[in-house]
């Protein structure tokens, strides 16, 4: 059908809307159409998304040119930046029967570490088992768990070196090599997803981000020497969730075996991941004009449960994140968490500390909190999004802003502006051991 | 459903005499014409024909599907392209609700997944899945009438209005249509002083609406168009949004309309976020 013709058709179709909109026009007093005449869009000969492939599978991906420049001086770091490359995204999906798999890799070339490399995010197939079984086997990206940045059971890899940084958000999740059945039930939705071999965190190490070191008891680059478990079957990870809902109320339990993300347990020179179990709960509830959240989660330091090795084991934990997110007024949206990490044994730690004349004043808050604020502001359509969370944490006295804008020029085109802005009284706590690392980066994106 | 829709306005002496007048004009023409006789029934109250714009809307069949497309052009002409399929699946009619929206471009966008639980009388429950991040995000109730992923159409277009959030007030019938004024009850919520919609009387469908603001001056219109008759039910096949606070405009095409198609209920599930139903949103 032409375009020509279509208007024709529209215009036989509703003979009655010139009249209206004068009648309308008059009755608002303005004298002329309160809007400007609607052309026909010449729309019909444009075809909708890719009616016929010729590829069996789909393809596309983004370029990104992104750097990040230190706004403090850290002498440190032979650089004073700690973001700067250029980054290809590919991506293919395609599907065979029940089948379906997604393949998404970047090519990066990387100032900041010199070099080129390959990083394969996700590399998995999806398929059904039977009616009610969902699998997902090989390299994919893993979440779960009710906080915004803030996480209790979900144990699954975290890339903070790009978070801290300023790469997308995205990328904070990291991939994992596992296997994932979801069992939906008529009430409840299991799911169990088994890591053959231990994932650990990726954390500021002194390549691309300095942080305190408590050997030497001063802010380093030098990374202790790192054992990460890697025996399979042993050093393998388990991860369960059991989620039902009643009502509109969201409910989880959730359950985990492996290790600690983090290197903190002491092997002589060494460090490596600490045995780690964890049980929590959540719960998410539409409350008022907002989402309410509630999370609780249990560390149990396997092989430091009464305290006794504080010396060279984390001690276990407790974890509680309360959350509320609403539209305060139109378009901005207001996010509030209040997180706490309650350290367990605490004066079997003192005495550890005390045992190796460490300097008290770095033993760690019995009770950390943290309250975070996320603001986040949209105009022209979600085209410009302004954006400002906070960490800040009371016991630490420290913080961690991230204000940011991002402008969606065009479908393709992306820009982004920001900053990771570190402070705090001490260089030993969590966000102050970063304050020299601090930086504003820049991002463009071209889709495709 | 809910009778205190009829609004209180109808029994004032204007709206009387409006009655009055279009009872006479129907009068002579019946004497005039008396094939029209089928014509003349008795103009429905205006708590009916909300209701039925309603039915007609949102609520035609057991459940529907549909593949939509949108243009969204900005004040400089620049433009954006959405597209996505909607299944929907009715509860009760002109009651609960399902809607799966999966979008397939752009390629930011492209397997996002939007599941709305509706529920005239109460708050919506809203999840949006992010597949890059295998994020399921819940959407606070309160966000309502802020833009669909970009484009000049609310959240609150994309699933209908709740009737009983307004109070309604029929204006005026001609040959072809009603013309019904909307108020909101809670006016702190919304970012109109009114709305009027022009209901076509032969299909029941809100063709046009047009928003008002405090001083009466229209800044946002809706309009529908291109209506087929598909599996028996009238459908908009074309729909367009044109706000001058948000300037530019949105055009909206459908296809592949299908309704009563048995969706079984586990489609509009937490399962279709992470996987969404291929065999129902292929034609």
């Amino acid at each position: 059908m032409s375009p020509a013709h279509a208007r024709g058709v529209r215009r036989r179709r509703r003979p009655a809307l010139p009249g209206w909109m004068a009648g309308l026009a008059l009755a608002a007093g303005t004298g002329t159409p309160a809007l400007a005449d609607w052309d026909d869009d010449p729309w019909a000969d444009d075809p909708w998304e890719e009616e016929e492939q010729w590829l069996p599978f789909e393809v596309d991906g983004f370029v990104e040119l992104a750097g990040g420049h230190h706004v403090r001086d850290n002498r440190l770091l032979d650089k004073d930046y700690n973001l700067a490359e250029a980054r290809l995204r590919l991506e293919a999906r395609g599907d065979w029967r029940r089948f379906d798999l997604r393949v998404r890799g970047d090519a990066v070339a990387d100032q900041v570490t010199e070099e080129v490399r390959g990083e394969l995010r996700e590399a998995r197939v999806a398929f059904p088992l039977g009616q009610r079984l969902d699998m997902r086997v090989g390299r994919q990206v893993l979440a779960w768990g009710t906080g915004d940045l803030l996480f209790i059971n979900d144990l699954f890899p975290k890339d903070f070196n790009s978070f801290l940084t300023g790469r997308d958000e995205d990328y904070l999740q990291g991939p994992s090599d596992a296997v994932r059945g979801t069992w939906y039930g008529d009430n409840v939705t299991l799911d169990l997803v088994w890591t053959p071999v231990f994932e650990p965190d990726d954390y500021p190490d002194g390549e691309r981000l300095s942080f305190f070191g408590p050997e030497s008891g001063s802010r380093t680059v030098d990374a202790p020497r790192t054992d990460d478990p890697d025996t399979f079957p042993d050093d393998g990870e388990l991860a369960a969730r059991l989620t039902h809902r009643i009502g509109s109320a969201e409910l989880a339990g959730y359950f985990y075996r492996g290790f600690f993300p983090q290197p903190e347990q002491r092997l002589n020179d060494r460090v490596t991941h600490a045995r780690l179990n964890a049980y929590g709960a959540s719960v998410r509830d539409r409350i008022g004009p907002g989402i309410a959240n509630a999370e609780v989660g249990y560390y149990d330091s396997v092989d430091n449960r009464d305290g006794e090795r504080s010396d060279k084991v984390p001690n276990s934990e407790a974890r509680l994140l309360l959350g509320y997110t609403w539209e305060a007024v139109t378009n901005l949206d207001v996010g509030l968490q209040y997180y706490l990490e309650w350290l367990q044994n605490y004066d079997e730690l003192e005495a550890a500390w005390a045992g190796q004349n460490l300097d008290s004043d770095r033993l760690p808050e019995e009770y950390r909190q943290v309250v975070t604020t996320r603001l986040t502001y949209s105009m022209w359509r979600d085209n410009l999004t302004w954006s400002l969370f906070a960490f800040y944490s009371p016991d630490d006295a420290d913080y961690y802003l991230r204000p940011s804008v991002r402008y969606r020029a065009s479908d393709a085109l992306t820009y982004s502006l920001g900053g990771n802005l570190f402070g705090g009284d001490n260089e030993h706590t969590f966000y102050g051991q970063f304050e020299r690392d601090s930086n504003v980066y820049a991002r463009v994106r071209y889709r495709f | 459903m809910d009778r205190t829709l009829h609004s209180p306005k109808e029994c004032t002496p204007a709206a009387n005499l409006r009655r009055r007048g279009r009872n006479a004009l129907l009068t002579t023409l019946l004497l005039a014409f008396p094939g029209l006789g089928a014509l003349a029934a008795e103009t429905p109250e205006v708590g009916e024909i909300v209701e039925r714009a309603n039915l007609a809307a949102y609520y035609a069949g057991e459940d529907g599907r549909s593949e939509a497309r949108m243009r969204i052009v900005d004040e400089r002409d620049r433009t954006q392209t959405r597209q996505f399929t909607i299944l929907r699946r009715d509860i009760e009619d002109g009651g609960d609700q399902q809607y799966l929206v999966v979008f397939s471009r752009p390629s930011e966008f492209r397997n996002v997944v939007f599941l709305v639980e509706k529920h005239p009388g109460g708050d919506d429950d809203r999840w949006l899945y992010l597949p890059d991040q295998d994020l399921e995000r819940r959407i606070a109730p309160g966000d309502k009438r802020t833009s669909f992923v970009g484009s000049h159409v609310f959240y609150e277009d994309v699933s209908g209005r709740h009737l009983e959030d307004d109070d309604h007030e029929l204006v005026e019938v001609t040959d072809d249509h009603y013309k019904v004024r909307s108020t909101p009850r809670d006016g702190g919520n919304v970012e109109f002083a009114a709305y009027t919609t022009w209901i076509d009387r032969e299909t029941h469908l809100p063709l046009t609406t047009e928003y008002e603001d405090d001083d009466g001056t229209v800044y946002r219109r809706i309009e529908s168009s291109d209506v087929e008759e598909i599996d028996g039910y009238p459908t908009a096949m074309r729909m367009r949004v044109e706000d001058e606070r948000m300037g530019g405009h949105t055009e909206v095409q459908f296809r592949g309309q299908e309704y009563d198609l048995g969706l079984p209920e586990s489609v509009f599930t937490q399962r279709s976020l992470r996987n969404p139903p291929r065999d129902w949103l292929r034609r």
